[in-house]
């Protein structure tokens, strides 16, 4: 049995060396927020943050992330109560078909969390491993900002 | 851009509907769906072009633990499928593979993982047989024959004037030959395909798709049961730009679950979406454009191939071009031809056609304006189609019974219920209704600074070292749906609380269509959004559609989701008259925020008949003890009355691009430094959807433009089928924060609140506007995609030649296959 902390919560699970941890994460935890398009670590769709980093869970195998915090979009917030990136998203209709989405919201928690002012440059670059295949881009940036504006900054949300 | 005056929803940028889901990760897409006892499968795909399959061995896959069965051609019933406007056409398995990759069989499991073990030890056995890769190849006399019915599909062809007299007057001609690899819709999310049959022959299938009902009339027809048996249930999906549609890996699910009496999901790997399910044709064009020497043009000639792949049997790429240039050309010829080879079958993507013969034009236009000394703003201002010029693209004329008067008097009888405003403004057929480039040219040349940048054609503006800076204009054009492949319907629901339910088969693959179709239907019935909701997938709830393609959705299944209101709109307001109102006349009465009142003080709410004086919920209208019906009527269900007019034999959406540029003359390299889009699409009906729409469009046609190809080896395999080799642009690769957009509304008489459609022109300007500013900059044209090294070649043999500053060759167009290269 392995001991995994996922969005707060110990999970002892019993894990193949060989699962990813997008799998472990969809599969055993039903979190399908976690979404895998690429498979190869390329679009950043399966983006989950671990102990905080951006990281493309096709990638890791879940075994590697023992001891460590995994957190996925549906840590983050939810429905009934939306953090500020989340809304921000909302509000600058950051997605169009939303496969991308989870993963750069992620990427943008990350971000803001170590850089609460970004520039348009410093968000590009942030989330320059992701892919929005509908073209979304400008918008993605707009809510990124935006959400910087929402967090005030200094939000340790 | 604030909302139209008088509309409450019409032109407001809500939220989407399924904002929420998306960005909290819990919206439900086809790989996330699982059935009890549910099997896995994974299919067989042939390692041959082209092949007759001798055998099959599964006795190694029987010992995998959790392996259940195979289904190959011997199970397949023998009947052809067609999918949705000849994408495909075949059976489900028939012993013969005709692409690398093709679908040969099926495994099915307990497990993905048992189910990709068993794959991976079935052993097939092949007879192969002679294959063919090229368009022009196919088309020779002794080529191998990859469809029974040859590979060579009827050609289509346009004329008008008379173009030997076009091409004697012109005092400037240019011509192009070129030949286009394909686009791979790369879409994100994967796709899969949920198959349970039930009782009597019944089969239910999940999937994402963009055409539901379409779906539902291939599985039907594949396996020879009632339509009545078949439901499709239409889930959200990624960006997928026409790769969903019906697929046969969808009907492999339903053929598996049937053989194996259990629900099967069959879930594609980003390799098969890429490589083995559906990609934008191959294509070969030759052309040739002339004008005279003010810039009149005098013909315009087109000879173009598109080659389908193992199953497509499209005969014609959406060339409306023809429409954009051909409007004010005094001749014109366009022929095109669908080809079968032995590659992943062909298909449409977003803006077929547009985005390759279209852009071949537009480069031809640009080669004569600057003959001309013309601008090309100007340019295509002067040439380009208005608002009652004729239409070149013109299906429907061989089905008019009579003349445009014989056919507004059709219009009239069936339609006696339409309103007085869209009978008295009936489009004239074969004539554009409303909107052009025109506008939107002016006004984005002017917002983006054109004459300030544009110096004169070849000529950068700015140089700093080897980089040189410089702009590009292009446009793009596409129909608003088309309505002899099959029509749209909708359905809505009044219900007892006076919330509604709207019923219309279309996609969702990021194009909020249930979000704009509910903004039409709150409009129209005065029922607040947040009170309407929309099911777009369950083909046995929603009325057959045509679903989200060839630019359907909002003008065609938004003038049905309008009409259906409508009609229990009328319901609503006679009922409330009878019932409520002194004296009963409906005309008198409105809806707003679900409230109906008289707009006439003449006609008043009868007393003690709610607890208001001065209106009634239509949940009170709803639940009234009738007086005629001695109870209440507790449903309304409203249908559209009247006939829809075909749109493509009037209506036209119009994009505009504007781009600026970096070439790097020593590497080769291009950079995006400014982009805008301009659109105009009538009444935008979300700003934020329409802002996605345009600016996406942008995007994937820039990845056209500058990276994006498909690479086969010389067995016919993709051999990029991954997102590290298929380059599509990434945030780093697009000017985020200097992008505009702007729009221009020119209203349509038939379009719901006057709207058109979106998303398919903007594909197409972008690919112009960056291949004229590379001109401008480097002074070359260069061929799609523009890679560095296809850029710095074009440079090197430019300086070669010294005076010549165009890579094109200059011949006389060719109208026949014989002279292919």
């Amino acid at each position: 049995m392995t001991s995994l902390n996922v969005n707060g919560r110990v999970h002892e699970l019993e894990i193949e060396p060989h699962q990813t941890l997008a799998e472990v994460l969809r599969d055993k935890l039903g979190l399908i927020g976690v979404r895998v398009s690429c498979g190869e670590g390329e679009c950043g769709s399966c983006t989950v943050l671990v102990d905080g980093r951006p990281t493309t869970s096709c990638l890791t195998l879940a075994l590697q992330v023992e001891g460590k915090e995994v957190m996925t979009i549906e840590g983050l917030g939810n429905e009934d109560d939306l953090h500020p990136i989340q809304q921000a998203f909302i509000d600058e209709q950051g997605f169009q078909c939303g496969v991308c989405t989870p993963g750069i919201i992620m990427s943008s928690k990350a971000l803001l969390d170590a850089d609460p002012h970004p520039t348009t440059e410093k968000v590009t670059a942030a989330l320059s491993g992701h892919i929005c295949r509908c073209g979304a881009y400008p918008e993605i940036v707009r809510s990124v900002l935006h959400a910087a504006d929402l967090m005030g900054g200094d939000c340790d949300c | 851009m604030t909302a139209k005056q008088g509309y409450t929803v019409v032109g407001k940028a809500i939220p989407v509907k399924d904002a929420k889901e998306k960005v909290c990760g819990t919206i439900k897409y086809p790989v996330d769906f699982e059935l009890p006892g549910m099997l896995y499968g994974k299919i067989i795909r042939s390692t041959e072009a082209h092949a007759r399959i001798k055998s099959i061995d599964t006795s190694k896959a029987e010992k995998v633990p959790g392996y259940v069965g195979v289904v190959t051609h011997e199970d397949a019933p023998d009947l052809d499928w067609h999918g949705v406007w000849f994408n495909y056409v075949g059976h489900i398995f028939d012993g013969i593979a005709r692409f690398n990759g093709d679908e040969i069989g099926a495994v099915a499991a307990t497990s993905k993982r048992a189910a990709e073990e068993s794959l991976r030890l079935i052993v097939v056995e092949y007879e192969p047989l002679p294959a063919v890769f090229d368009e022009d190849e196919a088309l020779l006399p002794d080529a191998p024959q990859v469809q029974a019915a040859g590979n060579a599909r009827e050609p289509n062809v346009y004329e008008w004037g008379d173009l030997e007299a076009g091409k004697k007057a012109a005092d400037h001609s240019v011509s192009a030959d070129v030949k286009f690899g394909s686009q791979q819709m790369a879409p994100m999310g994967r796709n899969a395909a949920i198959a349970e049959w039930s009782g009597d022959d019944r089969v239910t299938l999940y999937t994402g798709t963009q055409s539901p009902s379409e779906l539902r009339d291939g599985v039907a027809q594949a396996f020879g049961v009632s339509q009545s048996k078949v439901r499709v249930v239409g889930m959200p999906l990624g960006a997928s730009f026409g790769e969903f549609w019906s697929n046969n890996f969808m009907m492999v699910a339903c053929l598996l679950a049937k053989k194996m009496r259990r629900p099967v999901k069959i879930e594609l790997t980003n390799a098969e979406c890429m490589a083995h399910v559906k990609r934008r044709h191959n294509e070969h064009c030759r052309a040739g454009m002339g004008c005279t020497k003010d810039g009149e043009i005098t013909f315009i000639d087109v000879y173009h191939i598109m080659d389908n792949g193992g199953y497509g049997f499209k005969v014609e790429v959406g060339y409306f071009n023809i429409d954009n240039w051909g409007a004010r050309a005094r001749s014109g010829r366009y022929e095109c031809q669908g080809v079968s080879t032995n590659l992943v079958t062909g298909g449409c993507m977003r803006g077929v056609g547009d985005i390759t013969m279209g852009s071949i034009v537009e480069r031809m236009a640009d080669q004569l304006a600057e003959k001309c000394g013309i601008d090309p703003v100007e340019f295509r201002i002067r040439n380009q189609i208005k608002p009652g010029d004729p239409l070149r693209q013109t299906w429907g004329k061989t089905l008019m019974r009579g003349d445009q008067e014989d056919w507004e008097k059709l219009m009239r009888r069936s339609g006696r219920e339409a309103p007085k405003e869209l009978l008295d403004n009936l489009p004239r057929l074969f004539h554009l209704s409303s909107g052009s480039s025109e506008g939107i040219l002016r006004k984005g040349a002017e917002a983006f600074a054109w004459k300030d940048k544009f110096l004169g054609w070849g000529k950068p503006y700015k140089a700093v070292g080897p980089k040189r800076y410089a702009v590009g204009v292009g446009t793009g054009i596409h129909l608003c749906g088309e309505e002899m492949e099959g029509n749209t319907d909708a359905v809505v629901r009044i219900m007892k609380d006076g919330s509604a339910k709207l019923y219309c088969s279309v996609g969702r693959h990021g194009t909020s269509a249930d979000t704009t179709q509910a903004q039409i239907a709150a409009e129209t019935l005065g029922i607040p959004i947040e009170r309407i909701e929309v099911e777009t997938g369950d083909t046995d709830s929603c009325p057959w559609s045509r679903g989200s393609l060839a630019s359907t959705t909002l003008f065609r299944t938004g003038f049905k989701t309008w009409a259906a209101c409508l009609d229990a709109r009328r319901q609503l307001l006679e009922l409330a008259a009878q019932e409520f109102f002194v004296p009963s006349n409906p005309s008198k009465l409105d809806i707003k925020d679900g409230l109906i009142f008289s707009k006439d003080p003449a006609c008043a709410l009868g007393r003690g008949c709610g607890p208001s004086d001065k209106h009634v919920s239509i949940s009170d209208v709803m639940t009234h003890m009738r007086a005629d019906a001695l109870g209440p009527t507790d449903s309304i269900t409203g249908r559209p009355a009247f006939p829809m007019p075909p749109s493509s034999a009037f209506s036209r959406h119009f994009a505009a691009q504007f781009c600026e540029v970096e070439v790097d003359v020593e590497t080769g390299q291009i950079r995006l430094v400014d982009f805008l889009v301009a659109q105009d699409s009538g009444t935008v009906i979300n700003p934020k959807v329409f802002a996605g729409q345009i600016v996406g469009g942008a995007i994937v046609g820039a990845g056209f433009a500058l990276s994006e190809l498909l690479h086969f080896d010389d067995k016919g395999a993709v051999i990029n089928a991954n997102l590290s080799d298929y380059k599509v642009l990434r945030m780093t690769d697009w000017p985020s924060a200097s992008t505009k957009t702007l729009w221009e509304e020119d209203p349509d008489p038939v379009g719901p609140f006057g709207a058109r459609s979106a998303g398919e022109a903007p594909i197409a300007a972008a690919p112009v506007a960056i291949q004229q500013a590379v001109y401008n900059a480097a002074g070359v044209w260069v061929d799609l995609p523009m890679t560095p090294e296809k850029v710095l070649d074009a440079i090197k043999k430019a300086e070669g030649r010294d005076t010549a500053r165009s890579t094109i060759i200059d011949r006389v167009p060719v109208s026949t296959p014989t002279s292919a290269s």
